[in-house]
């Protein structure tokens, strides 16, 4: 992480959205706003005086609901950059007027309660998606595991925050309801996934391996404990992932084939009801916590920035590559390009491969000057345009410009308005041609001579 | 006065097991417009393109129709040979008659053959108003827009960077590292994430 | 007017490269069949296919004119 914000050639914009993305391929042109972040970061030093003194606390987004921040916060620790913003929607001086205990601490004086959106223009030749994925909403669909009611009931996101020696518990796994330590730990898989009726029809590929390490997790770190994994199938096709399951499975994880049906509570504990379809038989595991492996579905708002670069998303809602086996780090819009489980659920090792991919591919672009643009384009014959520019309202690519030429009329030089196409911006539809009752606009490659030519040819 | 080049490919038996090539070979040659024709077992292999720009020399051909799998397969490949003959690449016109003709009419050969006749008479009436097209260019910006600064951004943004291209990383959170910051160790090594 | 028994229409499509001419190479490649009688021209979008276009083609003695992309 850090190496990405100190390498010379990147320049990080964090707490940023893209708002706007104009132009083609080798020509783009993007507004960025950087959100106000409150603080002054060119001298911020990070101290941490502001956050360890500020009144408001609230639940931490970062850690799932697992902790609290204040409202001038860092996500985590090891945040990057690891200096603080403030939540406007929290903050005492931004809903009250009164507070400003941060401003008051401040050493470097870089509370500035008065910053602004910064709005930036930046011209690339290439751009890389790299959204990721945000988890399915389990809750709403899953009325049998307690629709969100019980505690104890958590993700395997979750999981990791208490398990990462940085988040909420520093480490510990613990259960939520009383910070207990779990002894009996049952997994679920599949959840979301593979589940057309309530979920998603695809494998979120990730949750056999992570469900496996998170197992390993319970029985190394917890003495005595147990885990036992509902899971439909276990799939593990990577370099040394049948390995690291069969490793787990050694350490006595229990896995039980087949699915969940109802969690309920029983006494201070949970009761998972479910089948073991190996023996036929139902079972009933009494458990401390439970961990669902819930699936990966596009990150939120991902739809919108497709719709702003301008591509094409599938029944997904993940970026659609412009072909699955042969070009999975494209688009279908020329110069715009796929890295991670923005594209389809993805782990670790294959989100690498394929960003790295994706480099390439943006390499082998930047490192043209020029471009050959295709010859297949919209073209005026400007002594029959009539300047009514109804080409332009219909023109899907912005690509039709308005031009002044100077004519000698009866001997008169004589200025008027004819349409102009601008190929890098023409995608060749021919949607103007259509639209041009003089008939001044033609496609080359599909002129109009060329089709009737062939209609004629056809119907003979 | 157009001197068109007809190639009809065999692709093996995708299209000769179902059309009569030597009679379409037949009725294509009397098209208007078209100076030779022939035929061959794989048109897009090194022999077949050979074929064709033999042909265009010999027999001074100024436009070509290759009647054989889908444009979106092969046609930057024979815009390529017709080129090395000497024409403008665009000088081309496919006739798909693989995947609109001989793989979807497998039980009716005969209408097969009718349907590809009339595909080829389609693709010789266009090439008969072709044009030389001449490709122009565009510059490029040398800098990328890495949207997201999870792994996946942050591995890109470092590889291109590395190669010596500027990279904007733009994070729509306040801190780098998306979810993959959240992990505590990952599978398989089970090292950390940060 | 009567329609003689193995009458059979004669269709045009225009279909768009990017979509419906892709997707009737699909059915190609998956072996599908249907109807010998359809011919496909190619068309960059259907927004190119002109009105005109159309007229032509019943005036050439098309029976149908399908447009799709």
């Amino acid at each position: 992480m850090v190496a990405a914000v100190q390498h010379p050639n990147i320049k990080l914009l964090t707490y940023s959205e893209v708002e706007e993305v104009s132009g083609y391929i080798g020509n783009f042109e993007v507004a960025i706003r950087q959100k106000a972040r409150y603080v002054d970061h060119s001298i911020c030093t990070g101290c941490g005086t502001c956050w360890e003194k500020c009144p408001t606390r609230v639940n931490s987004e970062y850690n799932l609901g697992m902790g609290i921040r204040k409202a001038i916060y860092i996500s985590f620790p090891q945040a990057v950059p690891n200096k603080p913003l403030i939540d406007r929607e929290n903050c005492r001086w931004f809903t009250s007027g009164k507070c400003g205990v941060c401003k008051k601490v401040c050493q470097a004086g870089a509370v500035d309660y008065d910053q602004q959106d910064e709005l930036l223009s930046v011209k690339v030749g290439a751009i890389v998606m790299a959204t990721g994925y945000d988890l399915f909403n389990w809750q709403q669909a899953y009325g049998e595991y307690g629709y969100g009611r019980f505690p104890d009931v958590i993700t395997g996101l979750q999981f990791e925050r208490m398990s990462n020696a940085s988040g909420p518990t520093e480490g510990k796994i613990i259960r939520p309801s009383d910070g207990a330590e779990p002894k009996d730990v049952v997994f679920i898989k599949c959840v979301g996934s593979r589940d057309i009726t309530k979920g998603k029809e695809y494998c979120s590929r990730t949750c056999c391996m992570y469900t496996a390490k998170h197992a390993h997790q319970v029985l190394e770190k917890i003495p005595d404990s147990r885990a036992f994994i509902f899971y439909m199938d276990v799939r593990t096709p990577g370099k040394a992932y049948e390995e690291f399951y069969q490793r787990t499975l050694h350490e006595g994880a229990n896995y039980i084939r087949g699915r969940v049906s109802k969690i309920y509570r029983s006494g201070s504990k949970l009761m998972v009801r479910g089948a073991d379809t190996l023996l036929g038989v139902p079972v009933e595991v009494e458990a401390d916590l439970v961990v669902l492996a819930t699936a990966m579905g596009p990150a939120a708002g991902s739809d919108k920035i497709a719709q702003k670069v301008g591509f094409s998303i599938d029944k997904d809602g993940f970026f659609q590559e412009a072909h699955p086996k042969l070009r999975p780090m494209e688009t279908n819009t020329a110069g715009v390009f796929l890295a991670g489980a923005c594209q389809g659920p993805k782990d670790i090792p294959d989100t690498v491969a394929q960003a790295s991919g994706a480099a390439v591919k943006v390499c082998a672009l930047l490192s043209k000057s020029e471009l050959a643009t295709d010859p297949m384009i919209s073209q005026v014959n400007e002594s029959i345009c009539s300047g009514c520019l109804a080409c332009k309202a219909v023109c899907p690519y912005k690509a039709i410009e308005e031009k002044s030429i100077s004519e000698r009329v009866g001997g008169k030089a004589v200025e008027r308005t004819v349409a102009s196409v601008n190929m890098g911006l023409c995608q060749g539809c021919g949607s103007c041609t259509v639209a041009c009752l003089p008939g001044a606009l033609n496609l080359k490659g599909f002129t109009n001579e060329q089709l009737l030519a062939e209609v004629d040819a056809i119907c003979l | 006065m157009k001197r068109t080049g007809v190639f009809i490919c065999w692709c093996g038996s995708n299209i000769g097991g179902v059309v009569d090539i030597p009679a379409a070979l037949e009725e294509v040659s009397k098209f208007p417009g078209v100076a030779y024709a022939t035929d061959y077992k794989y048109m897009c292999s090194e022999p077949g393109q050979e074929k064709i720009i033999n042909a265009i020399k010999e027999h001074k051909l100024d436009r070509v129709v290759v009647s054989a799998c889908s444009p979106r397969l092969h046609e930057n490949t024979f815009r390529k040979a017709i080129q090395r003959a000497g024409l403008n690449p665009y000088m081309l016109e496919i006739a798909n008659i693989r995947e609109h003709c001989s793989w979807v009419h497998q039980n009716d050969k005969e209408k097969a053959t009718l349907k590809a006749i009339d595909l080829i008479r389609r693709a010789v009436a266009k090439a008969g108003k072709i044009e030389p097209l001449y490709e122009s260019s565009i510059s490029v910006k040398k800098r990328v827009l890495v949207i997201g600064g999870g792994i996946a951004g942050m591995q890109a943004a470092l590889d291109v960077a590395e190669a010596g291209y500027e990279v904007v990383l733009v994070e729509r959170e306040g801190t780098v590292g998306g979810k993959m910051a959240m992990l505590d160790k990952t599978f398989p090594t089970l090292d950390c994430s940060a | 007017m009567s329609v003689t028994e193995n009458w059979e229409p004669k269709i045009i499509g225009f279909c768009c490269n990017w979509c419906s001419y892709a997707g009737a190479d699909l059915a190609g490649v998956s072996r599908m069949s249907y109807p010998a009688n359809l011919r496909v021209l190619r068309v960059p979008c259907s927004s190119r296919v002109n009105p005109q276009f159309i007229l032509r083609a019943f005036q050439r003695g098309a029976d149908a004119v399908l447009v799709s992309g």
